[in-house]
């Protein structure tokens, strides 16, 4: 009866990953395929799409600046976050809890209301269809995951250490960058990875303040794909999901639950 | 966050007139104008249905899945958790491509179907409510196995053996003890599942087109097609308050049970 109940539960649950999987498998499989269109499973084998991806000066255009606009805003969630991850957690302060509450907000917002809200305000700021009005956006979304991992790795962090650095003479800044930055780097370092994936990844944000001049790659996608179907595009997506699985699974299996027990 | 928030609010309260832009007048016409307005309830009622069944159906996929999970250890359980970060790891726009190639009315589901001889023509999956939500409930149901997983971790192997040991039935065990003590999971997965799915922008309009028309899709088309801020602000607040009007109960909910824990 045991082991009855134990192998339906495997096969239940094969189905299901196979469920969970089946677009990536068939996102991959049709960029190698060689008919104009994707089709699954394909049939013949080629490297062409990647070429096209490669050679094509759009594209490549809209990648860099979707590397640029994640690079420079994880820069700024880092530092932003970091300050407010160590002032949520030292100091206690009127509306600590509401402070907090706000600032981890913007996980759980919607996130065509948060891009119809930024259109009204960074078209009154002039930021709208700028590159800096991006950041500010970017910012704004991932600032939240960098304060929570950072958070994290103070909470396990006793903070004598630093009143002994401070006690033998370090100043704040050599303090802070001796000790308390190797200390919070694990969380800093996973907080910046996701918040990189995640900006290079965000669309729904982008869609209502990127002008024209403004493509990132996830607009390019979601333009070719609303009408029409490319190969190319499976190629473009085979490099996203092997980049973000090369970079975020080591980091999501030392520093997240994975472990855990 | 909270001033282009605020500034929303305001801008939902004035009017817009096509070729004059938006009018500096107060006035409630816009919530008026959704909330008698048959096609807008509709659009209303069809979202909250949508985030209902793709909240069941996450919690029914979401629960062997995090099970298994919670139940293993070392490389196994690092084995299926690797199954569910790499779908996390990829964008919704790129998993929801996948999606486009398998449910086409040439695509691999319909062609399959048809060369077993289980159906004569195409059914049709894109387009319509049924293929948005296979989609949307593979989109996310690796955070219903996530909030569900950190629940089921917390009960101790020991308290299901003691229950077996004493004679309780598998399914007495499983309705007894795991389902109470994975309540909190339940309930923040489903609240978790539920906001994403209704201000979900990227897999409706995609897998939906033109003719499905949700809540995130009309703020969209509002907003940027027809450039009637105002009501697309509006209608942003009503999706909001349906948000906060079945979150705040389930959150008390949790609160409650944690206290009393």
């Amino acid at each position: 009866m045991h082991d009855v109940s134990l192998s339906m539960l495997r096969v239940v649950n094969g189905v299901i990953l196979l469920y969970l999987l089946a677009p990536i498998v068939v996102v991959v499989a049709t960029a190698f395929g060689t008919s104009p269109y994707p089709v699954f499973p394909p049939a013949g084998l080629t490297l062409h799409w990647f070429d096209r991806f490669l050679s094509s000066p759009e594209l490549i255009q809209s990648t860099r600046l979707s590397a640029a606009l994640g690079l420079v805003s994880t820069l700024c969630a880092t530092t932003l976050g970091t300050l407010a991850a160590l002032a949520l957690v030292r100091y206690r302060f009127r509306g600590k809890a509401s402070v907090s509450v706000l600032l981890l907000s913007p996980i759980l917002f919607p996130a065509v209301v948060l891009g119809l809200a930024l259109l009204v305000a960074f078209t009154r700021a002039g930021l709208a269809q700028t590159f800096s009005g991006l950041v500010a956006a970017h910012t704004v979304l991932i600032t939240p995951f960098v304060i929570r991992l950072v958070m994290a790795s103070l909470a396990e962090f006793d903070s004598s250490i630093e009143e002994a650095a401070r006690n033998l003479g370090a100043g704040r800044l050599r303090t802070f960058f001796r000790v308390t930055l190797p200390i919070i780097r694990p969380g800093l370092l996973a907080g910046a990875l996701f918040g990189f994936i995640i900006s290079f990844d965000e669309l729904v944000i982008t869609l209502f303040l990127a002008g024209p001049g403004l493509q990132t790659l996830p607009i390019r996608i979601f333009a070719s794909i609303e009408y029409s179907s490319d190969p190319t595009i499976s190629a473009i997506s085979t490099c996203l999901i092997v980049a973000w699985l090369l970079l975020g699974v080591p980091v999501y299996m030392r520093f997240l639950s994975v472990h855990r027990a | 966050m909270a001033a282009p928030l605020a500034l929303l609010a305001v801008i939902s309260f004035k009017d817009y007139q096509p070729g004059r832009g938006i009018i500096d007048e107060w006035q409630l016409g816009n919530y008026t104008r959704f909330l008698t307005d048959r096609f807008y309830l509709d659009v209303l009622w069809s979202t909250l249905l949508t985030g209902a069944g793709v909240t069941l159906l996450t919690l029914a996929l979401g629960f062997p899945l995090a099970y298994a999970l919670s139940q293993n250890r070392g490389w196994k359980r690092s084995a299926l958790y690797m199954g569910i970060l790499m779908p996390l790891l990829t964008s919704a726009v790129v998993r929801t491509f996948g999606w486009m190639i398998l449910l086409g009315n040439n695509g691999f589901i319909n062609r399959t179907l048809l060369q077993a001889g289980l159906i004569d023509h195409p059914v049709r999956l894109m387009y319509n409510l049924t293929g948005v939500i296979i989609a949307l409930t593979e989109v996310l149901l690796p955070f219903m196995v996530l909030a569900l997983d950190a629940a089921l971790l917390n009960i101790s192997p020991s308290v299901i053996e003691a229950a077996r040991n004493v004679g309780g039935r598998r399914t007495r065990i499983f309705f007894r003890i795991i389902l109470p003590l994975a309540l909190p999971g339940i309930v923040s997965g489903s609240v978790l599942v539920f906001s994403l799915s209704i201000s979900a922008f990227v897999t409706p309009s995609l897998i939906g087109g033109a003719q499905i028309k949700l809540m995130p899709t009309i703020i969209y088309q509002q907003a940027m097609a027809l450039l009637d801020w105002p009501f697309g602000a509006a209608i942003a607040f009503i999706m909001l308050f349906a948000i906060a009007a079945l979150l705040i109960p389930a959150l008390a909910l949790i609160e409650r049970r944690s206290r009393l824990a």
